[in-house]
């Protein structure tokens, strides 16, 4: 079968986190010996390549910027192609060299066991060992994967704080020349190149850069689709208190520029938070039954992320189907509706021993919760798309003979997991046009996924009725993602756009100064406005 | 108390002659950081970090822009001295070093009460007389290999070892004449810098032609190609499913089938023109054919080509296009109807190299190439980068002195005739200001003092020998770096960029003068104001 290649791009040091808890998810569940094969078509985010030596390698088709000290031990150009040599071992031509080495950093229990085995003997907790991405990074990077910012520091209050900084470092070298090219490269060698994932730090300058970065895309890449996912952290580094007000108009004007370019550049775009508020401050975590996170944890809150991001983008990536990117955008891009909201519910919670069409019966509540900021989604007038993950269809209905109570639903005519949350989607949202994706598989939930999940999830994440003995591990879980469009999303964007309306001039004077005109960003606001308003029932 | 105390009481402030203190230690501190690098005795620094990347250069430009520079003083000095680079490629090194003993000179007089303002008048005029000794020092040059190989030479020196100098001098120069046309500004684009990680460094090449870093994606397409017409486009040649007619638009599969066959034979059209265009020259003859396209070829596409014997590359470089008919000749073309011979162009050569997973495809033999490629080997990725940034900064001088047409004696010469020139129009000067000259010409010497301690020599004994042999002397007198003696750089070859020269002469001279008329430095930013 033909595979249809994505380039996935993340900017930013949070979407990088959210990045390399997917490559985690993806890479902890690739099977090498198995004789059921994956549902997934890897290939599809993937690249198959060959170093120097002629060993083959498999890496992800991806490109991610950060800024420079945001690496923690991960040299630049990874270590699969180009092994490291110690300094001392360069050949300097028997000139006179001066080292300035800075401290080698400690690489924390799962890097260590990384380097010495290749793959993890044990799963361990890394709550406290994490303070970069790269320190639970599985897989490994193709050395074009990587770009630093060497302009701007990592950590603390970052300068890399405005939209404008963004677009201005796009018109360096390093990212007009040398990242298009490696845009260029890894689409080169696709046959079937069908579009870009992109996940973007929506609140500072990355919104910027990614702005510049689409634009090109768009130029050169003409009717390729672009997927984005606008992220914002739900804690930012410096406590609550300190963190001043001004700090907070900045991100909600660098949101609402986000969103304004991402409306006209991409495909379809996404935002996502774990906090309910996200604008200004990101507010009260979103709860998930069965988790208990720290929502001032990065490591914690992106895995949950993305997981959801994960499971939504699987539609257009299983074997089976032949959904392409293209389809996935315009299925929701329809009347200028650019946006659209994500909802999740990890795990999705089916009791041991239950069977799916039981769960469904006594479901209460809306299925999933929302994890785009300011948006509860509803239950009618909805484009909506669900994902559903980690339910064998022997878990579906018991047999005839004994299906006791279960035969007087009517859902149990119902011959697959797919035909039965569709039903069930018909009866309880009104006016929606629903699509379901269903794979068998659960989600690798492995470490370095962090351990979230309650004492009542077991091994194979359905809920037990006792604790899990304490030497069993969360494996894999059901999870459940959806997509929507509908009122609900206009009432988002336009949240955001009163919040950034109310913003007065002194908190404006950073992205003037940065050569964007109040007259523009008065616009950018209109437009914003406009979008919203497609969002409206007439 | 400051003012802006009463204001804002966070704000920190550092005044007067602290204010000085502060700026003149923070200038000291980066030129300390640079001095070892200056002149090609100058010491190469590798830089590691946390994570064990490796950097090697000596290049202050790219030195600046790895270190983290967080004092604001030192960081407006790295910013003028990167500036300097952008504008002339060279000279970031010695920028560093005049600005900081301009202040330390300074300093001396400051101390001994002479107020900064009349300092920096005598600055000033010490700057207008200096440009005036540089336009007498010019050499006017023809443009012509001997000349501009005697330039490249000086500045590649600096950068990277002598052997490995010699050979990119070589190159750099070759590459510029063939891309220049008389009295026409060279366009440094036009020179395509390739990297291939293989061999060693002084297997570095200058390719008559083209390198691109792709190759053909059909298995059964030739992999060299001799005299060849070159087709240049940018049309598309893979089937696209257009959103419009997404999943709800058909009913059946039959109807799905008729639309993707009725778009398929849209590309086919596309594709069916460059191979009529193939048959009707070449075939029958020892020609053959190549098409480099802008944007994508999918599998079918390439099948049809492959069968024809043509090679075919997808997603060239944008800025390929240009180059290519620089190099081959031929148009770069938009779309496909009306093909002509003469939009095509030519090469000799094609064919396709591979190194591990990466492809690259030589266009050689061209007529006249106006675009060509320096083709960089070295082992590993540090010394390609360290290439790379003396390529670029070699090509930098070689056009520098084609603009200027003219060169300036380098060794140091020029500051020592500009000390003993200065020195003299200082007696001219009334009033304080003439104290301000002699500084900044004492400040000029700090590059031959520099060149002489990197080479291993005794700074004083050395200016001592020079200075005599220079007021012996009529013609500029340089420094020889491996003796210590004093030399004729025009008879040694040593030339640096006029251009260069005066653009370090005129920011070094208004950075220092702002510095030292700064008498109040305060931190209080938009930042820790409350909102």
């Amino acid at each position: 079968m033909e595979t249809r290649e994505i380039l996935s791009l993340q900017f930013g040091h949070y979407s990088n986190f959210i990045g390399t808890h997917c490559w985690n998810i993806q890479e902890r569940s690739f099977e090498y010996n198995s004789t059921t094969p994956s549902e997934i078509n890897h290939d599809v985010l993937y690249r198959e390549g060959l170093t120097l030596k002629g060993e083959v390698t498999f890496t992800p088709r991806l490109l991610l910027v950060d800024l420079k000290g945001s690496l923690g031990t991960l040299p630049e150009s990874g270590n699969l192609y180009d092994p490291q040599v110690p300094p001392s071992t360069v050949d300097t031509w028997g000139q006179g060299v001066e080292i300035r080495e800075s401290d080698k950093l400690p690489k924390n229990a799962l890097q260590q066991q990384l380097d010495m085995h290749n793959s993890l003997r044990t799963n361990s907790n890394l709550d406290n060992a994490v303070n970069v991405w790269s320190d639970f990074l599985y897989p490994r990077f193709h050395p074009r994967t990587v770009n630093i910012i060497k302009e701007y520091m990592h950590g603390g209050e970052s300068e890399f704080d405005v939209f404008p900084l963004g677009a201005k470092l796009w018109k360096t070298e390093q990212f007009a020349e040398e990242f298009a090219d490696k845009i260029r490269n890894y689409i080169e060698e696709c046959d079937s190149f069908q579009g870009f994932h992109v996940t973007l730090d929506a609140t500072n300058g990355f919104s910027g850069l990614t702005s510049s970065c689409l634009e090109y895309i768009n130029d050169e890449y003409e009717r390729k689709s672009i997927l984005a996912f606008p992220v914002i952290p739900s804690h930012y580094v410096d406590s609550e208190d300190e963190r001043r007000p001004l700090k907070d108009s900045i991100c909600v004007l660098n949101l609402a520029l986000a969103f304004e370019m991402l409306q006209e550049k991409s495909s379809l775009f996404v935002p996502l938070c774990t906090g309910s508020n996200g604008w200004r401050k990101p507010g009260e975590p979103r709860k998930f039954y069965h988790v208990s996170y720290n929502s001032t944890s990065n490591y914690h809150t992106s895995a949950i992320l993305a997981s959801a991001l994960d499971t939504i983008t699987l539609k257009h990536r299983l074997k089976s189907r032949h959904d392409s990117l293209g389809d996935f955008c315009a299925y929701f891009n329809t009347h200028g509706r650019a946006a659209a909201g994500a909802s999740l519910c990890l795990p999705f919670s089916l009791n041991k021993n239950a069977d799916f069409i039981d769960c469904l019966d006594n479901w209460e509540g809306p299925l999933t919760q929302s994890i785009t900021p300011n948006c509860t989604i509803g239950t009618d007038n909805l484009v909506q798309m669900f994902t559903l993950r980690g339910i064998p269809e022997n878990r579906l209905k018991r047999p005839l003979p004994n299906a006791n109570k279960q035969k007087l639903m009517s859902a149990y005519n119902c011959n697959s997991v797919n035909e039965m949350l569709n039903f069930y989607l018909s009866c309880n949202y009104y006016i929606c046009l629903n699509n379901v994706t269903t794979v068998s598989q659960g989600m690798s939930v492995k470490t370095p996924f962090p351990n979230i999940f309650d004492e009542f999830v077991g091994n194979n994440g359905n809920i037990y009725g006792d604790s899990r003995p304490m030497d069993t591990v969360v494996e894999s879980v059901p999870i459940l993602a959806g997509l929507h469009s509908g009122l609900e999303v206009g009432t988002m964007l336009e949240s955001l756009h009163t919040e950034a309306k109310r913003i007065k001039h002194p908190h404006k004077q950073q992205f003037i100064t940065e050569g964007l005109e109040e007259l523009e960003l008065s616009e950018s606001l209109n437009k914003l406005l406009e979008l919203k308003e497609c969002y409206e029932n007439n | 108390m400051a003012a802006i105390s009463l204001l804002n009481p966070k704000a920190e402030v550092a005044r007067a002659a602290q204010a000085l203190a502060v700026n003149i230690s923070a200038a000291k501190g980066i030129q300390d950081v640079m001095k070892s690098n200056l002149g090609p005795k100058g010491t190469l620094k590798m830089l590691v970090s946390g994570a064990g990347d490796i950097k090697i250069t000596k290049d202050g430009n790219v030195l600046l822009h790895e270190m983290q520079i967080q004092h604001p003083t030192a960081s407006l000095i790295a910013r003028a001295s990167t500036a300097q680079d952008d504008m002339t490629g060279d000279g970031t090194t010695s920028t560093v070093l005049v600005i900081g003993e301009l202040l330390k000179q300074a300093d001396i007089y400051i101390a001994e009460g002479l107020h900064p303002r009349v300092l920096t008048a005598g600055f000033d005029k010490a700057r207008f007389k200096t440009l005036e000794i540089l336009d007498k020092l010019k050499i006017p040059i023809e443009v012509n290999k001997e000349s501009l190989l005697d330039v490249a030479r000086t500045s590649l020196r600096t950068k990277v070892h002598r052997e490995l100098a010699d050979v990119l001098t070589e190159i750099c120069v070759d590459a510029i004449l063939a891309i220049r046309t008389d009295n026409k500004p060279v366009d440094l684009h036009m020179v395509e810098l390739m990297e291939m990680q293989h061999k060693t460094a002084t297997d570095t090449q200058l390719i008559r032609g083209l390198v691109l870093d792709h190759g053909s994606r059909h298995p059964d397409m030739p992999k060299r190609l001799t005299n060849a017409y070159i087709l240049t486009c940018n049309v598309s040649m893979e089937y696209e499913k257009s959103e419009v007619n997404s999943g709800l638009f058909y009913k059946t599969a039959e109807e799905r089938e008729k639309l993707v066959t009725a778009e398929r034979a849209f590309i086919e059209e596309r594709v069916k023109k460059v191979v009529a265009l193939k048959r009707k020259l070449c075939d029958g003859t020892d020609r053959s054919f190549v098409v480099i396209n802008q944007k994508g070829i999918d599998p079918m596409s390439l099948d049809m080509l492959a069968k024809e014997g043509i090679i075919a590359l997808r997603r060239a470089k944008r800025r390929n296009m240009e180059r290519l008919a620089l190099a081959c000749g031929g148009v770069a073309m938009n779309h496909l109807d009306d093909l002509h011979e003469s939009q095509l162009g030519y090469a000799g050569l094609v064919y396709e190299h591979i190194l591990g997973e990466n492809k690259f495809t030589f266009v050689e033999e061209c007529k006249i190439p106006q675009s060509v490629t320096i083709l960089m080997k070295a082992p590993n990725k540090h010394t390609l980068m360290q290439i790379k940034d003396a390529v670029r900064d070699g090509l930098r001088a070689i056009n520098n002195a084609i603009d200027d047409k003219a060169v300036i004696p380098g060794a140091g010469a020029f500051e020592l005739t500009a000390y003993k020139e200065l020195m003299a129009f200082k007696d001219s000067v009334k009033g304080k200001s003439r104290l301000g000259i002699a500084a900044y010409a004492e400040a000029l010497l700090i590059i031959p003092k520099v060149l002489a301690v990197n080479s291993g020599f005794d700074a004083q004994d050395t200016i001592v020998e020079l200075q005599e042999e220079s007021r012996l002397n009529p013609e500029p007198v340089g420094l020889d770096l491996s003796s210590g003696e004093a030399i004729n750089p025009k008879e040694a070859g040593i030339y640096d960029n006029y251009i260069v020269k005066k653009q370090i002469i005129n920011s070094c001279s208004v950075i220092a003068s702002n510095l030292l008329l700064v008498d109040e430095i305060m931190r209080a930013g938009m930042s820790s104001l409350k909102g």
